[in-house]
């Protein structure tokens, strides 16, 4: 029988009898387990009707937020079988996003690339099974969008519309300041202008 | 019932192979797509009928290059690498590596971390420990242990899902300490697991271990002398089973392993001779419920704090030197020896793995054994084919 | 089956088949035309039987592996609890390409599953469904079933040397050498209930079991002692002789891959499959019929002369053969496989001997009994 302490001798009773009781023995107390078991609900699921939640630090397919990440390539660095892949333009502050992807072919799953991101704006998702006919399906994409939002847009001609006011006024200050220098010293040659 | 091992001869390790009728001996192959050599493993044996008169084992069928990959990657970069050379046993190959490269860096994972490391080590131990009972069943024809085994293994994986978001290449254990604290309830589902282990343990017990045929497929079966496993460089339950009293926890003691009170359990001949099959079963079996007396131990112990050292950030450059430490994984010794320059990636890198150097020993065990007797002697090896070609 | 059945009036020592098509016939055919009719429609039946067996123990055996496992088998084919997969996997293996090796030895390899569904299906001709319910109320039927059952060892053989794969060629060694020394045991401890009943025919054990209510089973009877343990000694020696767990040698799946039908595949696979557990259910119906009342149930006599009693016999004698077969099943999914050296010496130094004692255990009883009751 079964003890959590160590058995203090060792059984080797290899007696004709001692043979036989074993035996029958042992079988009966295994034949009980069985029997037992035989009749308890099983311990697995259906998996594709029936799936187990997850816990909330899987370690499934990646999200990115997408507005947060400022295209600085750490993840992809961290990444020890370089599978994280990307391209944007910049725009000043804003990112013409072209792509971000993971290769899952190669992904291990890791999380590695997670803890250096600067926005903590790459994580590990829930989702975890990637069952596809075509490997080439294994390239996920992960931005929502590329090229530039309407939001960007909006961004970026406001941010070029205070720019242009900034020049301006920077321009009129200048051309006032010049004035009043050309009046002060009207010799002094131009300069400091692009 | 075979193998009159009372025979001092046979004890030494050497085989004595009698013929009556010469015949022409038959060469199989066994793998390396076999059932009984739990992965890649290519045996190939020389057969006398049933009787092996020769045996040779081809490595390699799951080559990755590890070693080398570790001299490319940085250092951090480098721990998932770790997970799959033993997949069943990651978190302490997670935490050999991580313990040799602070080794190199000087530093200390702080108290917190090292209890919690220590909980995953054991209970991964555990994990470990009955996959192996449970397959080594399978070896030998008792298909339903291992699906009870794998019962309790999966609350395990549930564990360790929950501490660090995956379910075997576990990354967790890092250089400094760990990722990321212990989530709130996660110390209670241990201890519930606990509690919940040392019930089932029994059922494995009584219906694999204690069965009357298991007892004749294993014991005087496969026999390593105590100075046979010391030659070939045996460790871990493959030593132990010989009666070698050698445990890393206790013998080179590293986290907080001192603080704890465990027993190292070692064969003793329980149901034949010193270092039978059976032994090597048995030092698993109780040392599974060591694993999780150990456990419990911790998590009385474990208090509040820090799990990661403050100076040990993502990117390494330990200054140059070189660091050697190995510890007890499931299946024995696993060393990390590392070289540093200096610079953010390995010098040199090199792994001694146990199943590796223990699996050198089975050639010498299968002459004079019975083609059944392959499967036993090669299941209570416990080889992980991704450890032994890395 | 029940087509088959002659009304319970007809004679009770008669061969219940061939008298029911002598009433179905036309009068004044020759012997020879009665004969083969009788033959084909009793193969007929006994295919159709062993085909119905077959999927049903297949899908069973599954089940019975998957709970106590503690997960579910076979789950999706079929609405419930995946009954129809045993009939998809039927006709994927009929479809399946019919694969012969180039180096096997073709003859061979392609006799082979024949020689084993054919014996299989001949051993079924001895067996009492119910009371004349059998094909052939052979008074040597215990001998028979014996004997014709052991010739599937050749076929086996044949399987694993034509093969021309060393797994297959193990596996086929290993048969020969376990069935060999299991007739032995399985012979000896057949002995018990024929010295007890006093004969060899099936028929004849199961209407001397039917006193008592239909309670009067060789198990329950006076010798009980005996009966207990020979049918523990017969049961093993039965799994031995049906190549099951844990004397699944032959294909032992982690040692010899699959053993002697590692190259097969298709519908000769299928008849492997098949015979196995036609094996299965004949070793479980014999020992139904000599131990456990063959098809007799307390309250069968009451039906005597009704339309029920020769369906419900059946029913009862299939019933309790597939509940031996069941525990068949059970044993194979609890221990673990015993290795060949283990096998011979279980045979000869355990199964053997103690055959022997009870043997002559269950002669002294018969003495005895004869002496104080003057039986
Ligand atoms: S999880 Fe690991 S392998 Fe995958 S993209 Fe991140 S760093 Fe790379
Ligand atoms: S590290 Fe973070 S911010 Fe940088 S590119 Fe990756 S996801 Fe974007």
């Amino acid at each position: 029988m079964a003890t959590l302490q160590e058995p203090a001798a060792p059984a080797s009773d290899r007696s004709y009898w001692g043979n036989v009781w074993h035996a029958v023995k042992s079988t009966a107390v295994g034949m009980g387990i069985t029997f037992r078991y035989l009749w308890t609900k099983p311990f697995t699921t259906q998996y594709p009707d029936e799936r187990l939640p997850v816990d909330g630090r899987y370690r499934g397919i990646h999200y990115l937020e997408q507005d947060l990440c400022i295209y600085c390539q750490a993840c992809a660095k961290a990444c020890p079988v370089d599978c994280i892949d990307m391209g944007a333009q910049r725009h000043g502050k804003e990112l013409e996003w072209e792509f971000f992807s993971i290769d899952y072919q190669k992904c291990m799953f890791c999380e590695l690339c997670v803890y250096p991101c600067p926005k903590d704006c790459i994580h590990m998702g829930e989702q975890y099974s990637l069952v596809t006919e075509d490997k080439s399906d294994f390239l996920l994409e992960l931005t929502s969008w590329q090229g530039l939002t309407e939001e960007q847009k909006l961004r970026i001609a406001e941010a070029e519309a205070a720019k242009a006011a900034k020049k301006a006024a920077a321009a009129k200050a200048k051309a006032a300041k010049e004035a009043a220098e050309a009046a002060a010293e009207p010799a002094e040659p131009e300069e400091g202008k692009e | 019932m075979a193998n009159s091992t009372k025979d001092p001869a046979l004890r030494a390790g050497e085989r004595l192979v009698e013929l009556d009728v010469r015949t022409q001996d038959v060469e199989i192959n066994m793998g390396p797509q076999h059932p009984a050599t739990h992965g890649v493993l290519r045996v190939l044996l020389r057969a006398d009928g049933e009787i092996l008169t020769g045996a040779q084992s081809h490595l390699g069928y799951l080559h990755r290059c590890a070693e080398k990959i570790g001299e490319k990657v940085d250092w951090l970069q480098y721990l998932p690498y770790t997970d799959r050379y033993d997949y069943l046993s990651a978190m302490n190959n997670n935490l050999a590596y991580s313990l040799a490269v602070e080794k190199l860096l000087g530093v200390e994972a702080p108290e917190r971390a090292q209890f919690i490391r220590v909980i995953l080590a054991e209970l991964n131990r555990i994990a470990s420990h009955l996959v192996a009972v449970g397959t080594y069943g399978m070896d030998i024809g008792a298909f339903t242990p291992f699906f009870y085994a794998l019962r309790e293994r999966e609350l395990l994986l549930d564990i360790f899902e929950k501490i660090c978001g995956a379910r075997l290449t576990y990354s967790y254990i890092r250089p400094g300490g760990l990722m990321n604290d212990a989530p709130a309830g996660w110390l209670e589902q241990v201890k519930a697991f606990t509690e919940l282990f040392d019930k089932k343990w029994g059922e494995y017990w009584d219906l694999l271990v204690d069965s009357k045929i298991f007892v004749e497929r294993t014991a005087n079966v496969g026999v390593v002398s105590e100075e046979l496993a010391l030659a070939w460089g045996c460790s871990g339950p493959m030593l132990r089973g010989s009666g070698v009293d050698w445990d890393l926890r206790r013998d080179a003691p590293h986290l907080v392993y001192d603080r704890l009170d465990f027993e190292v359990i070692v064969g003793r001949g329980y149901r034949g001779t010193v270092g039978d099959c059976f032994d090597r079963n048995y030092v698993r079996m109780y040392e599974m419920v060591q694993s999780n007396r150990m456990i419990r131990q911790c998590l009385e112990q474990i208090e509040d704090g820090e799990v990661q050292h403050p100076d040990v950030g993502l990117l390494l450059r330990p200054a140059p030197g070189e660091a050697y430490v190995g510890i007890e994984n499931p299946r024995g010794e696993l060393g990390h020896y590392l070289v540093s320059d200096g610079s953010k990636i390995a010098r040199r890198l090199r792994v001694r793995g146990p199943s590796f150097c223990n699996l050198a020993v089975a050639e010498h065990l299968l002459p004079g054994c019975m083609l059944a007797d392959a499967a036993a002697i090669i299941g209570s090896v416990d080889i992980v084919i991704g450890e032994t070609d890395r | 089956m029940s087509a088959a059945l002659p009304p319970a009036a007809a004679a009770p020592q008669g061969n219940g088949l061939t008298e029911l098509l002598g009433g179905l016939l036309p009068d004044g055919l020759p012997f020879w035309a009665l004969a083969l009719t009788g033959a084909v429609v009793s193969f007929a039946i006994i295919f159709a039987f062993i085909a119905v067996l077959a999927m049903f123990a297949t899908w069973l055996e599954r089940k019975v592996a998957g709970h106590i496992q503690v997960r579910y088998g076979p789950m999706r084919t079929g609405a419930w609890h995946g009954w129809a997969q045993a009939l998809a996997d039927g006709v994927k293996l009929l479809i399946k390409e019919d694969l012969v090796l180039t180096s096997a030895d073709k003859p061979l390899f392609k006799l082979a599953p024949m020689v084993v569904l054919s014996t299989a299906l001949a051993a079924f001709v001895a067996l009492p469904f119910g009371p004349n319910a059998i094909v052939a109320d052979l008074d040597l039927g215990i001998y028979f079933i014996i004997a014709i059952s052991s010739i599937t060892t050749f076929g086996v053989i044949m399987a694993g040397w034509g093969s021309n794969n060393k797994w297959s060629l193990y596996g086929a060694m290993r048969e020969a050498a376990q069935v060999a020394s299991y007739e032995i045991p399985l012979g000896l401890s057949l002995m018990m209930p024929v010295m007890y009943f006093g004969s060899l025919s099936l028929n004849h054990a199961g209407a001397m079991q039917s006193g008592w209510y239909g309670m009067h089973w060789y198990v329950f009877s006076d010798a009980f002692w005996i009966a207990i343990p020979s049918f523990a000694l017969f049961f093993t020696a039965a799994l031995a002789e049906t190549k099951r767990a844990p004397f699944d040698l032959p294909e032992s799946e982690s040692e010899l891959v699959a053993g002697f039908h590692t190259e097969y595949s298709g519908i000769r696979f299928a008849f492997f499959f098949m015979e196995e557990y036609a094996a299965m259910y004949l070793m479980s119906a014999v020992g139904t019929a000599l131990w456990f009342g063959a098809w007799n149930f307390p309250g069968l006599s009451l039906l005597e002369g009704t339309v029920l009693h020769a369906p419900l016999a059946v029913a009862a004698f299939v019933t309790k053969s597939l509940l031996l077969v069941f525990v068949m099943m059970w044993v194979r999914w609890t221990v673990p496989r015993i290795r060949i050296d283990q096998v011979m010496a279980l045979g000869y130094k355990y199964l053997t001997p103690l055959c022997l004692l009870m043997i002559l255990l269950a002669a002294s009883w018969e003495w005895v009994k004869a002496i104080a009751f003057g039986a």
